[in-house]
């Protein structure tokens, strides 16, 4: 990248917001997804809005591209860099602005980590309800731009349901302020169109988020089953039997093994084939009334014990397990292929099947992990990205999962992203008209195509459209 | 040299990159810069094991002298990276690929090989310390010490000669005896806390248990293992084994949470050593923290004297007790049982307060900059008292408080728990 505009970054964000040293870039080559790697030219680490924006601004008159990031824990890719492009990340915005409590809402730096929301909140007896497993690292910013979910999004929904404001620094470094929250949008809702771009149409720097009141009672119930199938019914038929639990997450043996190595240990049993983590919430008569009936269609499927938890550290316990259980596959393999598509409820039982079996045509290894209730599975591939031919399997089997679940219904990503990952797939999705829609609605945010540039929309497809409208790296 | 001895390969490969650690860092949380965070680095010393990064490489090589090595990622780390004993073998491997510059070799040498493990030297070197303190020189030289300058001035003053000594080689219990420990009193802590060294003891005296010190022996090597000298530390340690093995097989009572955590883990630094190997697992196996004995030894209508002038206590877990020894409940439990103290919770209890060692003295600005969080949390959580369970925290924050212009006051637990009669003022 030109001096010059290396010295113009520099003026603006100081010295420790300007990384150029190749070393330090190194530690940017990938996100998440460590399958997928390439250097950035610098990464530009803001502390205000402003000082994004002049950034922008001067990325903007470089024509170079721009691929935002917060703590680089996303699984799609949405993060990794591309060639020649600045990282602009925000790392260093994660100021909490306000905290609006009789409103129940809080305006936060996109670089807020999403557990210090929640930490923050719950001293006023309130809660931030999408909790990615990530959570304890993820930013807000990175959640809007994948609109993640979390076990809890189940009951309260993804990201989406939950941010009232946003102000943008777009593509030029014009900064576009829809933080003025208010219940139902006004006009077109621009906001819901930001949450879920994947970084396509600029940078987040500062979010409104609602807020929700805690629940007087939570119970949490682990059950316990000697195999897979069990575990799934059960949960297509809680579901059918019209219960909302706040939460239904499923772990195999596999992924209960690593847990239980680890220090988020739960007291998960080692000989089960399967457990299901229940948890509810609202009143004391509504949580007993439907744990009841809840735990009666389990045992019915076949759980030989159920367990709940007797406090809340118990619980925080059995919810640390779960939101380990990514990085416990460490323990399994040096790295890990997450998957992330949704099936329809009913055909949980068939489709985890159906994964297993194209991993293990493979050799892979796969364990199961996944938030049951919106029927979003995550098949893990462990495996080690030194082996090109391992490597090449697991891209394969995530092309044939993705196959398999769309054909029955379903779809790629559950919480996750497109980004560089599920960008192919993309065109079993969406036919032509509706990925030009996409290329469109783009266009009118960044029509020079620099943010983020070559993630999410299938590269062909807008250039068929587009002819020779490349993104500019 | 072999790609292989500059980092723990094996160990890095461990990391899944998941990012749960960036928010635990401390060096992540100054500078939102993901290589000063474990994972950045975890990936970094994989590049150089690969063959894509020199060992050589000054940015390498400041990012892991930037590192507390807190160990705090190592807590919230799902896939159980070892990063403590990763940053030892890369700093030790980026020493040998590039050897330092002849004066900082010089300083090395001197303070680890020499003044560190020798009382003569350790007492001449504190003495000094005193005298520059009282005389203004020091005062003189902090002027010629750049951004050294405030670290200086704010050190814990140096106490009178009559303090600076050793424990009797055995304190008897009080009362019955019901059992025997060891106790290490450790480099510094005669010379700048031997207050704490005498608490300590007459706390186990008054839970009934008589206590030995190993004749002769100074340091376990533990400052020397995370700078990365790690030959000297090996040394140390096969030093330190022998003395205690003339004790017995007594526990090992420690109140510094930075040598016990090493001492814990010698079995691991001599895994190598065929001759040694056995014995540190032994060895390991006797050492416990001084709170760990306490709380699981006191008898249960054991009260600590009470402590009505101490008023309102914030204990603030130092990173090798709660990290790297995974001790956080028993310190607190015991605090709970003074009568008349009021203990409090602070935030980022967990959080390192920058002494890290010899870090304060090698990095005073970054030690400072990751203190003043520390301080804010402090002084909002409105304790007197700050109680800690290892000196090199106390020395840190006697000196942040006193630069911040508090007067609250820094004690070890240790001086909490002893009997009144034998608390020094």
């Amino acid at each position: 990248m030109d001096d010059q505009v290396l010295d113009e970054l520099r003026a603006i964000t100081g010295d420790a917001g300007l990384l150029t040293d190749p070393t330090r870039l190194l530690a940017y080559e990938c996100d998440g997804l460590a399958l997928l790697q390439q250097r950035p030219a610098c990464v530009v680490l803001p502390r205000t809005t402003e000082e994004c924006a002049r950034a922008m601004a001067v990325l903007h008159r470089a024509g170079v591209a721009v691929v935002g990031r917060g703590a680089g824990t996303g699984l799609s890719g949405g993060a990794t860099p591309v060639k020649d492009a600045a990282i602009v990340g925000l790392a260093r915005m994660r100021d909490i602005l306000e905290l609006d409590v009789a409103n129940r809402r809080a305006r936060v730096q996109a670089g807020l980590v999403n557990v210090d929301l929640s930490f923050a909140a719950e001293k006023h007896g309130l809660f931030y309800a999408p909790d990615p497993s990530s959570q304890h690292a993820c930013t807000l910013g990175g959640n809007v731009g994948e609109n993640s979910g979390g076990p809890h999004c189940f009951k309260y929904g993804s990201t989406n349901r939950h941010v009232l404001g946003l102000v943008i620094v777009r593509h030029d470094g014009s900064v576009l302020d829809l933080s003025a929250a208010h219940v139902d949008p006004l006009g077109y809702d621009l906001v819901g169109l930001f949450v879920g771009s994947e970084g396509m149409f600029g940078v987040a720097t500062e979010i409104v988020v609602r807020l929700m009141p805690i629940q007087p009672v939570v119970e949490t119930v682990l059950a316990i089953f000697k195999d897979l199938d069990g575990a799934c019914d059960s949960v297509s038929d809680v579901i059918a039997a019209g219960h909302e639990p706040v939460a239904l997450e499923i772990l195999d043996r596999l992924t209960i093994e690593a847990v239980e190595a680890s220090i988020f240990a739960a007291g998960y049993p080692k000989d089960a084939e399967a457990v299901l983590l229940i948890e509810c919430e609202g009143s004391e008569a509504e949580v007993s009334s439907s744990l009841d009936e809840i735990l009666a269609v389990v045992k019915r499927r076949g759980a030989i014990d159920v367990r709940r938890a007797r406090n809340a550290n118990e619980r925080k316990k059995l919810w640390a397990g779960r939101k380990g259980a990514f990085g416990a596959m460490g323990r399994i393999a040096p790295d890990l292929y997450v998957a992330d598509v949704v099936v329809p409820r009913t055909k949980l039982r068939e489709l985890v099947l159906g994964t297993t079996k194209i991993a293990r045509e493979r050799g892979l290894k796969l364990s199961n992990v996944f938030h049951a209730g919106d029927g979003n599975l995550h098949p893990n591939i462990s495996y080690d990205r030194r082996d090109p031919d391992e490597v090449k399997r697991v891209l394969e089997a995530g092309d044939e999962i993705m196959e398999l679940v769309v054909k029955a219904g379903g779809s790629l990503t559950g919480e996750h992203g497109v980004g560089l990952e599920k960008q192919a797939a993309m065109t079993q999705v969406f036919d032509g008209a509706s990925l030009r829609a996409m290329c469109t609605v783009r266009d009118a945010w960044d029509p020079e195509r620099r943010m983020n540039p070559g993630k999410l929309i299938p590269v062909h497809a807008c250039r068929e459209m587009r002819g020779a409208l490349r993104p500019a790296p | 040299m072999e790609r292989s001895a500059l980092v723990d390969y094996a160990k890095s490969l461990d990391c899944i990159h998941c990012g749960l650690c960036l928010r635990t860092c401390p060096t992540y949380q100054l500078t939102g810069s993901e290589p000063s965070s474990p994972r950045g680095r975890i990936y970094l010393m994989r590049a150089v094991a690969e063959g894509k990064l020199d060992a050589r490489d000054a940015t390498y090589r400041e990012e892991l002298d930037f590192c507390l090595v807190c160990r705090h990622c190592e807590s919230v780390c799902p896939a159980g990276v070892r990063f403590g004993e990763m940053m030892e073998t890369a700093r030790a491997g980026a020493a040998q690929a590039a050897p330092r510059g002849a004066l900082e070799r010089f300083a090395r040498w001197f303070g680890f090989q020499v003044v560190l493990p020798s009382r003569f030297w350790l007492s001449l070197s504190i003495g000094a310390l005193r005298f520059a303190q009282h005389t203004g020189l020091l005062k003189l030289a902090a002027s010629f010490a750049g951004p050294r300058k405030a670290a200086l001035l704010s050190m814990s003053a140096a106490p009178p000669a009559r303090e600076r000594r050793l424990l009797p080689p055995t304190t008897p219990a009080r009362g019955s005896k019901r059992g025997e420990v060891a106790v290490l009193e450790g480099c510094v802590m005669p010379e700048l806390f031997g207050r704490v060294n005498r608490a300590t003891v007459a706390t186990l005296s008054d839970i009934g248990f008589e206590s030995r010190t190993a004749q002769g022996h100074v340091c376990c090597g533990a400052l020397h293992a995370h700078n990365g000298e790690l030959e000297g530390a090996r040394e140390l340690a096969r030093g330190t084994i022998e003395h205690f093995e003339r004790l017995g097989d007594s526990p090992v009572v420690v109140n510094s949470a930075g040598c016990g955590a090493h001492m814990k883990a010698y079995s691991h630094l001599l895994e190598d050593d065929p001759a040694w190997k056995e014995r540190a697992q032994r060895f390991s196996k006797r050492v416990v923290d001084f709170t760990e004995f306490v709380g699981a030894h006191a008898p249960d209508d054991w009260k600590p004297a009470a402590a009505g002038a101490l008023g309102k206590l914030a204990y603030d877990d130092p990173c090798h007790l709660c990290h790297g020894q995974q001790i956080r409940s028993q310190p607190r439990a015991l605090l709970d049982r003074v009568p008349g103290a009021a203990r409090v919770e602070m935030d980022g209890a967990e959080s390192c307060c920058g002494s890290a060692g010899i870090y304060s003295l090698l990095r005073p600005g970054d030690s400072e900059a990751v203190f003043a969080s520390k301080a804010r949390a402090f002084a909002a959580c409105g304790a007197d008292v700050l109680v800690t369970a290892n000196p090199g925290c106390q020395m840190q924050w006697e000196a942040g408080l006193k630069r911040a212009g508090s007067s609250a006051r820094v004690v070890h637990i240790a001086e909490v728990l002893a009997p009144t009669g034998e608390r020094e003022p």
